[in-house]
């Protein structure tokens, strides 16, 4: 009763609004062989979409045009190994962040390994271990370092820009995003809020109240053109969309079993045509849904 | 002179409090002169004896009863005319704005669990004297207190030593002072012994209690009883900076590198594995959950089970208390029945697979003819198989045996669709 409650819209601004409706599900490669345990899932504005089959430890690359799916060809390379996250930039390069161990992987469009992601000249202390990680529109790489409490900044052909250290006081960020201004997002998952640096802003200041009524354990965030921002609720199994002040716009679907329902849901990626794909982690299978606004 | 001017401030506002209070109850039941009190023991002569007592409630001792209670009728139990935590606080304004940590039995308004409304034989109407008032509740530490072999002696001395027993305006637990001051106030750093037996570590600006157990202690210098090895031995400097130095505190690696250098087996397996808890990557790495210098808890762990993983899994908790069913293992805070603290090969850091972890405690077979396991197709989804999660949620739900559903027919036609109604 509480997930359906809670699945209700919290607070309607007539202004911001954004409705998911269920389009399509993907289950399966091209082969027909079953998704198992995917975490991860990126998507372009041309049409591409790539999903971390974790647990069958390989990506699957489709193509997503006028609400029809072709391809699911497999990348499996000995590099991926329990894929949790994945990214694409505008060159159709693949990244994905492994859970074992934890790297950043960068592969071609075709899905050739390059190399991992090491930047260079990284300021005390050299070490970083990504908890997530962001393409920004510009192909820079973001990437949330929680051993050493910051994020930082690379450039397009990986080389240190500069960090931002966490604000003071946080619970733990799961997860980041960067808006189309180049604002960048952190998700603090112990509180449900939100944080945010502007564009070149050198601290992190809050930008949501902690909503812990409404959002039970986020951790994934993404935001669509219009800067509405779309929060996973992992363990709540729903979405919480805030709106561009940072307020607490709705909550919808649910947990289940069902097509349009999610247990454990892990990443959400959205295009400019808003369409949101989304990991349906423990519902093996990626979620494709139209953003009604 | 201070202390005259706090007294005559003292005075003045009992006197205004007198003033206020008894215009706002005597006149109420416009009772004849004189018959304030008197009237009520009429009925209530077991007061005769209460009144008595060396302490007084001073609306009682001035037979004002209905300064509390309505004499005809009320909403509320004991004929008060408001509830306790109004009534009391009215004259009685025990939590400052904003405070740090309040009392749960003062915020809550249950005043009567630690003071007699009308009179005691104890200082400030207390039920009980000293800290077999305060051990009538917090059961834990006063069994402990009782069985260790050396007791601090303030705590000894009472509780309210060291803590405000109704709310603390700036401090955690109600402390009258944090650590380090509240301990200097009876504790000289300065001697040359003190500083050898810190091994030179200015730790008078420390954190005295992360080392020693503030109340007592089987342990020699009040130390916990679980003490990391090398703070055992004093080798302070096996992770921090020496003692000389501008950062003696700072530690010499940050997070589990840290830990690392003497856990190298544990750390280097707990890498190796598929899933890792992110919490001992972070910043904090292992001290996430244990504590480095002692601690009551075995494995130094920062506080029972339950605490440590609460802490941040507090939708768990929330999950378990709105459960009409409580899974065991959750309600025991027993977390690593299923999960392994530090890393796992399978999501969720299981400690096995679902019907293999459920069926160490639980008979399935014996429990449900229904067929599950890796041929079993889950009809609502075919690229699940049915298992235990197919039914269950383990943490629970706001439905009976873990169900997500209202009713177990509405579980079983989520499937078998042809049964629906």
């Amino acid at each position: 009763m509480a997930c359906v409650l809670l699945s209700l819209p919290a607070f309607s601004l007539a202004a911001e609004t954004a409705k998911l409706v269920f389009s399509k599900a993907v289950y399966v490669d091209d082969k027909g062989k079953a998704i198992k345990y995917p975490e991860g899932v990126a998507c372009d504005n041309k049409n591409l979409l790539v999903i971390a089959d974790t647990l069958n430890n390989r990506l699957l690359k489709y193509s997503f045009k006028d609400g029809q799916l072709q391809g699911g060809s497999e990348i499996k390379i000995p590099e991926i190994s329990f894929p949790m996250k994945v990214q694409v930039n505008s060159k159709g390069e693949i990244f994905v962040l492994n859970d074992k161990p934890i790297q950043i992987l960068q592969l071609s469009p075709d899905g050739e390994f390059r190399g991992y992601v090491a930047p260079q000249n990284l300021p005390d202390p050299p070490a970083f271990i990504p908890r997530s990680f962001r393409v920004g529109g510009d192909d820079s790489m973001y990437i949330l370092d929680i051993f050493s409490s910051r994020v930082i900044v690379l450039s397009p052909d990986g080389k240190f820009q500069r960090s931002i250290a966490f604000p003071a006081d946080y619970g733990f960020f799961s997860d980041l995003a960067i808006d189309a201004s180049g604002n960048i997002f952190l998700l603090d998952t112990l509180n449900a809020q939100l944080f945010i640096a502007a564009r070149d802003a050198e601290k992190f200041s809050p930008f949501s109240k902690p909503e812990k009524t409404y959002l039970e354990f986020p951790t994934n965030l993404t935001i669509d053109s219009r800067g509405l921002i779309y929060v996973i609720d992992r363990n709540g199994c729903g979405i919480g969309v805030f709106g561009k002040d940072g307020s607490f716009l709705n909550r919808q679907l649910t947990f289940g079993w069902s097509e349009g329902l999610f247990r454990y849901p892990s990443q959400i990626c959205i295009n400019e045509k808003g369409e949101a794909f989304i990991a349906d982690t423990d519902n093996n299978r990626v979620q494709i849904f139209n953003i009604l606004r | 002179m201070k202390r005259s001017f706090k007294i005559m401030v003292s005075l003045g506002a009992a006197l205004l409090l007198f003033i206020v209070s008894s215009a706002f109850s005597l006149d109420n039941f416009k009772l004849k002169p004189g018959a304030e009190g008197k009237i009520c023991l009429t009925c209530h002569v077991q007061f005769e004896e209460k009144l008595k007592d060396p302490f007084v409630h001073t609306p009682v001792k001035r037979g004002d009863c209905t300064g509390c209670h309505s004499p005809h009728a009320s909403s509320h139990g004991k004929l008060l005319s408001e509830g306790l935590n109004k009534i009391c606080t009215k004259c009685h304004a025990v939590i400052p704005k904003e405070a740090r940590s309040v009392h749960a039995d003062v915020m809550s308004g249950n005043c009567t669990k630690c003071h007699d409304a009308h009179s005691s034989k104890n200082k400030a109407n207390l039920l009980k004297a000293g800290n077999e008032l305060c051990f009538g509740c917090h059961k834990t530490m006063g069994e402990a207190l009782a069985k260790v072999k050396f007791r601090h002696n303030p705590v000894e001395k009472g509780c309210v030593n060291c803590h405000n027993p109704h709310a603390s305006a700036s401090r955690d637990h109600l402390l009258i002072d944090s650590p380090p001051s509240l301990c200097l106030k009876c504790h000289r750093t300065d001697s040359a012994s003190f500083s050898k037996l810190h091994m030179n570590y200015p730790v008078a600006k420390g954190n005295c209690t992360s080392c020693h157990d503030v109340h007592g202690s089987d342990k020699g210098a009040l130390l916990y009883t679980k003490v990391h090895v090398p703070v055992a031995n004093r080798l302070c400097n096996q992770c921090h900076e020496d003692p000389g130095s501008a950062t003696p505190f700072k530690t010499k690696k940050k997070g589990f590198e840290l830990c690392r250098g003497c856990h190298s087996d544990m750390v280097n397996s707990t890498l190796k594995r598929n899933v890792i808890h992110w919490p001992l990557l972070g910043k904090e790495g292992c001290l996430t959950c244990h504590a480095p210098h002692g601690s009551r808890e075995g494995k130094l762990m920062r506080g029972s089970l339950t605490s440590v993983c609460y802490k941040c899994h507090a939708d768990t908790l929330e999950r378990l208390t709105k459960s009409p069913t409580k899974h065991k293992p959750i309600q025991e805070g027993n977390c690593m029945a299923c999960h392994e603290p530090h890393s796992s090969n399978l999501p969720y850091l299981a400690r096995a697979q679902t019907i293999e972890l459920c069926g160490s405690c639980h008979n399935w077979k014996a429990h449900t003819s229904h067929p599950i396991g890796e041929k079993i197709l889950d009809k609502r989804n075919s690229n699940l198989n049915v298992d235990c999660l197919s039914c269950h949620r383990s943490h629970g739900t706001e439905f009976k045996k873990m169900l997500p559903f209202t009713t177990p027919t509405d579980l079983c036609v989520s499937c078998h669709r042809e049964f629906r109604r």
